[in-house]
């Protein structure tokens, strides 16, 4: 029954009670220590730190209720069970004892079996209490530490997220004080032309998992409108980035917009978000901004659309933009603030400063029912470019660039021929140039033509005129798997090289393989009627790229492609 | 009829073991010493300690299972504490002699 032995204190100033008591405890195995009053007792409990202490009331010196309140505050928190020893009687007596800090009472003359018990019963509370004690320091020791850790990451977001331009006088915002760690990102940013790039983006889920994609969408936004990059672009970028870093099921609810002062336009793009407002000064309405995407980091990248809708924005105008936490608000009976209610605001009160109104409504709604200010709320004005005045870029932000210098070749020989697809891998590296993704359809058309030219018509010898009856195509794979048995210090090699130019960029790439060429001085590069090149699907490839050349006897080819980086609308 | 409760005494015997002859000697001295000292205070009519004194030798003679001796304190106990003193020297006799029985058989029983 006995976990471990307690050391007990047994404090009583008759000799021959003190004897009893001491011989009863020793029999169930605890150690024993012992006072003759209370005075000792208190020295007792400071020297031994009995874990159970058995207190005379009646005591010379210190009597037991004044040595149970010493030793009571002695303890603090520590748990020190104190079990009266008395012959008193009286109710009133014995409450005094609970009051001055006994937890039981065993009275004379003394039961064995009764104290025995009492003894046990105390000593599993005491070993469930000290469990408790050291699991609550424990939950203690992490609570402090996270909170120091989401101090530290509030600190790093805030750098990160509202580094914009947030504060420009056409700019109102409300930016839940949870933000944080509730998912919702606000981001403004100028673009060099002097437009207003603004992202409203609300992650999946709460805590730290929805904060920490805010990290790299912050840091992509900044650094591409700041270097110029469309709208189209850098959500594209993102949407890249977020896929590739998000677990599944998780993602980023978006509307990013941008504001052309010069056009007089707003472009919107909106995905997973419910419908935002565009506010017409001069015919005092309102117009919905309906999502028609899905949330960023859902697609891949060749599956994403960047499509966006375009409104006129006429001086006046403003487009509001919030988070599902002010639709989502609650008042006391539970019920919903709802689209319905937030919509009927502009209705009910025209020529409004609708930001402060939402505001207000939102808060005479939910009352005083526990309002818990998660809310996100942005207005954009329209106004003439010179209140908001010129573009301070901030060039040192996050380069978004990729490697734009480059040389690389890739040689592929006779088991690796026959087995290995080698697009993917190629077409991985090449879309680490920015550039390269716009056109990653293209570019995949054009690798694997490239590829099969190299392979199938020049290494293998084959004819795709074969292919175009279905004997012949029977033919065609018959000769193909005896060709590939033969294969024997066959290869194909790509070099690619990729070098900068004013404004853009060159891609370079060559191809060469193992085979016997081809006589290619009278080719004609646009005409479908290249029968007597085996096929190659010469016009394709010469309608994906900027210059194509054959080289040496027919067995190298280098196509080239270049570009300028979309920078300006 | 003895003046000791022989069911509990045995149970105090096998709790104390060879320590029994120990808890005898310390019990009849202490209460021979506390017993001078009730008188002392009886004699000076000091009921607080008459109280205090019968209390702790009825909690005592409780333990060692002396039941009479323990009531007859109790009595002169609650005198102390009602400071009614007037029969507390009658009581004191009959408890010398409860104690002079008890102390005869606890000795028989070492």
């Amino acid at each position: 029954m006995e976990a471990r032995p307690l050391n007990i204190l047994v404090a009583d100033d008759n000799q021959s009670d003190r004897m009893i008591l001491c011989a009863i405890v020793k029999k169930m195995g605890h150690q024993v220590c012992e006072a003759a009053d209370g005075n000792e007792a208190v020295d007792q409990y400071m020297q031994q730190k009995p874990d159970i202490i058995l207190l005379d009331v009646i005591m010379p010196n210190l009597n037991g209720q004044e040595a149970a309140r010493a030793i009571k505050t002695l303890a603090g928190e520590d748990m020190v069970p104190i079990i009266f020893l008395t012959s008193l009687q009286e109710a009133s007596d014995l409450a005094a004892c609970l009051e001055s800090g006994g937890d039981d009472f065993i009275s004379k003359p003394y039961n064995k079996i009764i104290l025995q018990a009492k003894i046990s019963a105390f000593g599993r509370m005491l070993k469930m209490h000290n469990t408790l004690q050291s699991q609550r320091d424990v939950i203690r020791e992490n609570n402090d530490h996270m909170r120091h850790e989401q101090e530290v990451a509030k600190a790093v977001y805030d750098n990160v997220a509202h580094s914009g331009c947030l504060d420009l006088p056409n700019i109102k915002h409300m930016l839940s004080p949870f933000s944080i760690f509730n998912g919702d990102v606000l981001l403004a940013a100028r673009k060099p032309s002097g437009s207003i790039h603004i992202l409203l983006g609300d992650f999946t889920g709460h805590g730290l998992p929805a904060a920490i994609g805010a990290m790299p969408l912050a840091e992509i936004f900044y650094g591409m409108t700041a270097k110029g990059f469309l709208m189209a672009d850098i959500l594209r970028e993102i949407n890249l980035k977020l896929k590739k870093i998000l677990p599944v099921g998780y993602f980023c609810c978006t509307c990013m917009a941008s504001l052309s002062f010069r056009r007089q336009e707003l472009e919107v793009w909106m995905g997973g978000l419910p419908d935002f407002a565009i506010y017409r000064k001069a015919s005092n309405k309102v117009e919905h901004v309906k999502s028609s995407h899905l949330p960023l980091g859902v697609l891949s990248t060749q599956a994403f659309d960047t499509k966006s809708q375009s409104f006129d924005f006429l001086p006046g105008d403003k487009f509001y933009m919030w988070s599902d936490g002010i639709i989502e608000s609650r008042n006391a009976d539970s019920e919903l603030f709802g689209e319905d209610r937030l919509f009927s605001v502009f209705e009910q009160y025209p020529n409004e400063k609708y930001f402060d109104r939402i505001l207000s409504e939102v808060n005479k709604f939910v009352g005083e029912s526990g309002r818990d200010d998660d809310t996100t709320l942005l207005e954009l004005t329209m106004v003439d470019e010179s209140v908001i005045g010129k573009v301070d870029i901030d060039l040192s932000s996050g380069a978004i660039t990729g490697p734009a210098n480059w040389n690389m070749t890739y040689t592929l020989r006779d088991d690796t021929l026959r087995t290995f697809n080698p697009l993917p891998v190629m077409l991985n590296i090449l879309n680490d140039v920015p550039a390269m993704r716009n056109i990653s359809g293209q570019l995949y058309t054009l690798m694997a033509e490239l590829f099969s030219n190299a392979f199938e018509h020049g290494v293998l010898g084959l004819s795709s005129e074969l292919k175009k009856t279905a004997d012949g195509f029977a033919e065609y794979y018959n000769l193909r798997t005896k060709a590939l048995e033969t294969l024997n210090n066959d290869y194909v090699k790509f070099e690619f090289d990729l070098t900068p130019t004013q404004g853009g960029g060159c891609l370079t790439i060559t191809v060469e393989d193992s085979g016997k060429g081809f006589d290619y001085t009278n080719i004609n590069l646009k005409s479908e009627e290249n029968v007597a090149y085996s096929g190659r699907g010469i016009p394709l490839i010469y309608s994906l790229c900027d210059s194509l050349t054959y080289l040496d006897k027919g067995n190298k080819v280098k196509v080239s492609l270049s570009w300028q980086t979309q920078l300006e609308e | 009829m003895s003046h000791l409760n022989m069911a509990q005494i045995q149970e105090l015997k096998d709790v104390m073991e060879e320590a029994f002859g120990d808890l005898v000697m310390t019990y009849l001295q202490d209460s021979e010493q506390k017993l001078k000292a009730l008188k002392k205070s009886i004699n000076a009519n000091d009921a607080k300690q008459i109280a205090d004194l019968a209390h702790s030798l009825k909690g005592a003679s409780a333990n060692i299972c002396a039941e009479n001796l323990s009531a007859l304190l109790k009595k002169v106990e609650d005198f102390g504490r009602a400071d009614e003193l007037n029969q507390v020297p009658y009581v004191f006799e009959q408890i010398q002699t409860e104690f002079r029985c008890v102390k005869t058989e606890l000795q028989q029983l070492k």
